[in-house]
């Protein structure tokens, strides 16, 4: 290792996803000497292709291979780039129900927390993201959502996507609008600087007080040391990092004790035609058991199909020569459930749990069960559920086969919605931070990112993460001058 | 049957009654209650029909207390040349409604798939053979298992999660319908969960008895959520299922307007039970959520050696929620269910007080 | 703490075994592809899942050694062992997403169409 390299800011800004870029565009705007480091590289939209493994390698955390133990254990995905998640994601745009946001409100105690201004900043988020729906033609996998929910009289909707398009252009033509392309180039613009490949290793603190970063630069498998010093640093690491970085800071006040997912089951359906887009997902939704299932397309390339047929590749396997005719779906709950991220010493990740209860274990066979029935009447010839020793799915009485044999500890659950691992609120026995992300026992040392949200908001969490963040962060402006 | 059906219960059906219609499982519980309406019993009510009303009793079964207008028939579903003289000397327009079926055997667990699947897989075949005009199947809840949530429901379409021996068997009976349906028979079906009313055998009384004495078991925190049907909320879905013209193969929910939480249910019937002068004692009896799974797992166990426990079986299934939808029965038949559950369980309370029935 | 380890040879020996039995007709240079992407992945998996990982390869390994790696991979591949169990279904998941996503054309005996 080379001499510590040292830089000064007024706040240090940990992380550049949905809440980082957020929360350095209206603080720089606002003359903040803002600095954002963030543990992953700047890649550039275009240069991966969208869900593919060399877009995992590099701009997901440990390639995507990340997993909170349990019974059974359930796979997630963190971005771990310039941007965070809002780089990979699917790019399906909700705002965070009214009646969520009126229940955070009482049941946590926060503060100044109307569900009008923040849906007030909603709107001005989507304006910033151009969210809309697709111009021209749809996908075959989200036309055959909407084909079997309609079949079904099941309610459903196309969900707007943060996405720029050439005029009346389809599905797979869109621009996402992530933050390296919308939020952090204005931060850029009112001076704030980033560095990327910074992990952060801790914060020191003295006291009440939050004083100075250690952190890791790499580049080219090269390690130095760096650190930073600041006034203020607000955390924005995702619900997984964050908790990890306060725990190793030595706050520990319900840090990292309620992790909140949305987890889900999938399945693969195939049918008579070639229907799989590779590089798209579908941007319809299944909304008639919301909020408790919800049902919507995943990524379907080639070796994904492969992946969601290895559950049962002595009966599935044959199935991935004619991948170009397969789709792939999840159904996705609401979670009673919660699980722990605990930072350990000396060792870099933290440890991940979660323990689904027996209502998200029914629920989660019943929302598969109702998704491979919206494939059969989509026209799907057989359904390929991704649980052990699951059967071929071909009519209505092999789905009885089917729920008869499913159990949520022989399913391949995973989730992509991470959230709630400091709590925001008044209510200290609850919360871990105050009702605008101070962490609770100290004057300088703020979260702002989906570890924020009280709960799983029960729907897509981006637009409900940037709402929270621009709602503190100016909160924080108008505390504090530039 | 209540008393009285209620004047304002219907709303014009779109196809005329048959000239003969014929209900399997007349002597049974929701069977007497549909032959009383259908026939007038006395009292032309909503459901009165001209036309003949034939019942189908098991050779040994006591049929004394049905009304006199209707035509009896001894036979058995299990015994499919036993059901050709339902249809025997008469010609016109037939119609079927087919009721006969084992909720808790009295024997053994095979009850469960000679009656209600192989029984309604003859009755399909002889109203095909015999050119009937529409047929209604009463099925059940048990096909589709428990509601993942509180808050589900279960929507009109589902798919099958039988719950144990007679919801395995009630599933057979549908896709035996479904079978006649493509073979070419014009059937749909009903799907009624938990039903309580007039006419109810005496396990319903035991549950009354229960609740009078404070000792209804109550599961975790009595806020599982259960659709009931009051039967005659289910006569009135049953004709409206038979006369309203729809493709074949349907089925649908057919229940109160909204489903009960467990300790709503126990509630009202204390109070029905005080509005009658009866003394009830304050229910106390809860047990942990954990009993109801425990029961769950013995019920499973004795039913898969062939055994069937009623006790395990019913408080089993009380830790659940079944919950249905039923809009789609008010969009297509029109349905509009007119009984909710403090004046239903008081007709059935008043109806067991009638009969001389110590509660 | 080394952020990522080179691929370790217990887990990349269980990989060709495993890839080598379910499609026998993967051409080698293809099969050892894949294998040290198994290996990469190996190396960059959470702390805990990855000493996990290592030391169910390492055990795995040795048992391969004493009775036979064919007897150990059939074992552990065919019984539902807790924990266990996730080893053959992680280097599958793997492997199999690695082979179908850089030879779309592989057919299920991993042959080449």
């Amino acid at each position: 290792m080379t001499r510590a390299v040292h830089h000064d800011c007024d706040v240090l800004i940990v992380g550049s996803g949905a809440g980082g870029a957020t929360t350095a565009a209206v603080l720089a705007e606002a003359g903040h000497d803002v600095l954002i480091v963030e543990e992953g590289s700047w890649v550039e939209q275009g240069s991966t292709v969208p869900f593919s493994l060399d877009q995992m390698d590099k701009q997901y955390r440990s390639g995507g291979v990340t997993v909170a133990l349990g019974l059974p254990s359930i796979a997630y995905t963190e971005g771990r780039c310039a941007g965070g998640g809002t780089e990979v994601n699917s790019g399906l745009y909700w705002r965070p129900p009214e009646a969520t946001l009126e229940l955070w409100r009482t049941k946590y105690q926060i503060r100044d927390f109307a569900s009008s201004d923040l849906l007030d900043i909603c709107a001005e988020v989507e304006s910033e993201l151009s969210v809309q729906k697709v111009p021209g033609e749809h996908t075959d996998a989200s036309d055959i959502l909407r084909r079997g929910a309609d079949r079904l009289g099941w309610r459903n909707d196309e969900i707007p996507r943060w996405m720029t398009y050439p005029e009346g252009a389809g599905a797979t033509e869109g621009q996402r609008q992530s933050m390296t392309r919308t939020y952090l180039p204005r931060a850029f613009a009112s001076g704030a600087r980033i560095l990327c490949d910074h992990r952060l290793d801790k914060i020191t603190r003295s006291g009440r007080r939050a004083t100075g970063a250690e952190l890791t630069h790499t580049v080219d498998g090269e390690s130095s040391a760096v650190t930073v010093a600041f006034r203020d640093v607000i955390v924005c690491g995702g619900a997984i990092q964050t908790p990890a970085i306060l725990q190793r800071t030595g706050l520990r006040h319900r840090v990292g004790r309620t992790l909140a997912v949305h987890p889900t089951v999938k399945l693969a359906a195939r049918f008579d035609d070639p229907v799989n887009t590779p590089e798209d997902v579908s941007v319809f939704q299944v909304k008639q058991f919301a909020p408790n299932i919800s049902f919507g397309g995943s990524a379907s390339h080639p070796g994904l199909v492969a992946l969601a047929l290895t559950d049962n590749w002595r009966d599935f396997g044959s199935a991935v020569t004619a991948w170009p005719e397969l789709a792939i779906y999840y159904a996705a709950i609401t979670s009673e459930g919660r699980g722990l991220v605990q930072a350990i010493p000396g060792v870099r990740d933290p440890l991940v749990t979660y323990r689904l209860t027996k209502r998200d274990r029914d629920l989660l066979g019943q929302g598969l069960a109702r998704l491979a029935m919206v494939m059969l009447e989509a026209g799907a010839e057989e359904v390929y559920p991704s649980f052990k020793q699951a059967p071929i799915v071909r009519d209505r009485a092999d789905l009885a086969t089917m729920t008869s044999m499913f159990a949520a500890s022989k399913a391949s659950v995973m989730t992509v919605h991470l959230c709630s691992t400091a709590p925001m609120g008044d209510d200290e026995r609850r919360c871990a931070t105050d009702s605008h992300g101070l962490v609770h026992g100290t004057d300088n040392v703020f979260v702002n990112d989906a570890a924020l949200l009280p709960e799983a908001p029960g729907v897509n969490p981006q637009a409900s993460v940037m709402a929270i963040a621009i709602r503190n962060a100016r909160r924080y402006c108008d505390e504090r001058a530039g | 049957m209540s008393e009285r059906m209620n004047d304002d219960a219907v709303a014009p059906t779109t196809i005329d009654p048959p000239d003969l219609t014929i209900v399997t499982g007349a002597a049974g519980w929701l069977g007497t209650g549909l032959v009383t309406a259908l026939t007038g019993a006395g009292h032309a009510g909503p459901y009165h029909r001209p036309g003949a009303v034939r019942g189908l009793v098991r050779p040994d079964e006591d049929s004394r207390h049905l009304p006199e207008q209707v035509e009896l028939v001894r036979g058995d579903v299990t015994d499919p040349d036993s059901l050709d003289d339902l249809f025997a000397g008469h010609s016109g327009t037939v119609d079927v409604i087919h009721t006969a079926g084992v909720i808790h055997p009295a024997t053994s667990m095979d009850e469960f798939d000679e009656v209600n699947h192989r029984g309604t897989a003859n009755v399909m075949d002889a109203a095909h053979r015999h050119g009937v005009r529409r047929v209604v199947h009463v099925s059940s809840n048990s096909p589709f298992g428990t509601n993942g949530d509180r808050t589900d429901r279960f929507g009109n379409d589902e798919p099958y999660h039988p719950y144990l021996g007679y919801g395995r068997s009630k599933m057979d009976a549908e896709l035996a319908v479904l079978r006649a349906v493509d073979a070419g028979l014009n059937a749909v079906m009903v799907r009624p969960p938990w039903f309580y009313g007039p006419h109810q055998p005496a396990r319903q009384t035991t549950f009354f008895t229960m609740v009078k004495n404070g000792r209804f078991p109550i599961l975790g925190d009595g806020g599982q959520m259960r659709s009931m049907t009051y039967i005659d909320n289910l006569v009135q879905g049953i004709v409206r299922a038979e006369l309203t013209a729809t493709d074949p193969g349907q089925g649908w929910w057919i229940a109160d307007a909204e489903p009960y939480t467990v300790n709503e249910i126990v509630a009202t019937v204390g109070d029905a039970l005080r509005a009658e002068g009866i003394e009830v004692k304050p229910n106390r009896f809860r047990l942990p959520d954990i009993a109801g799974t425990v029961a769950e797992k013995i019920d499973t166990v004795a039913q898969a050696a062939g055994r069937y426990i009623t006790q395990f079986h019913v408080l089993g299934e009380m830790n659940k929620t079944i919950a249905v939808d039923i809009s789609a029965a008010r969009r297509d038949l029109g349905y509009e269910p007119q009984v909710a559950l403090p004046e239903g369980m008081r007709n059935s309370i008043r109806w067991c007080l009638d009969q001389g029935i110590e509660l | 703490m080394s952020d990522t380890g080179s691929t370790p040879r217990t887990v990349a020996r269980f990989a060709e075994g495993l890839l080598a039995a379910d499609l026998p007709l993967l051409a080698d240079d293809r099969r050892h592809e894949t294998v040290e992407f198994i290996g990469r992945r190996v190396g960059v998996l959470p702390s805990i899942t990855r000493f996990g990982v290592l030391a169910i390869g390492a055990g795995v390994d040795t048992a391969g050694m004493i009775v036979g790696h064919h007897r150990v991979r059939r074992v552990i591949t065919r019984l539902p062992l807790p924990l266990l169990a996730e080893y053959p279904r992680l280097v599958r998941s793997l492997g199999y997403a690695y082979i179908w996503e850089t030879w779309p054309d592989t057919d299920v005996n991993g042959a080449s169409r």
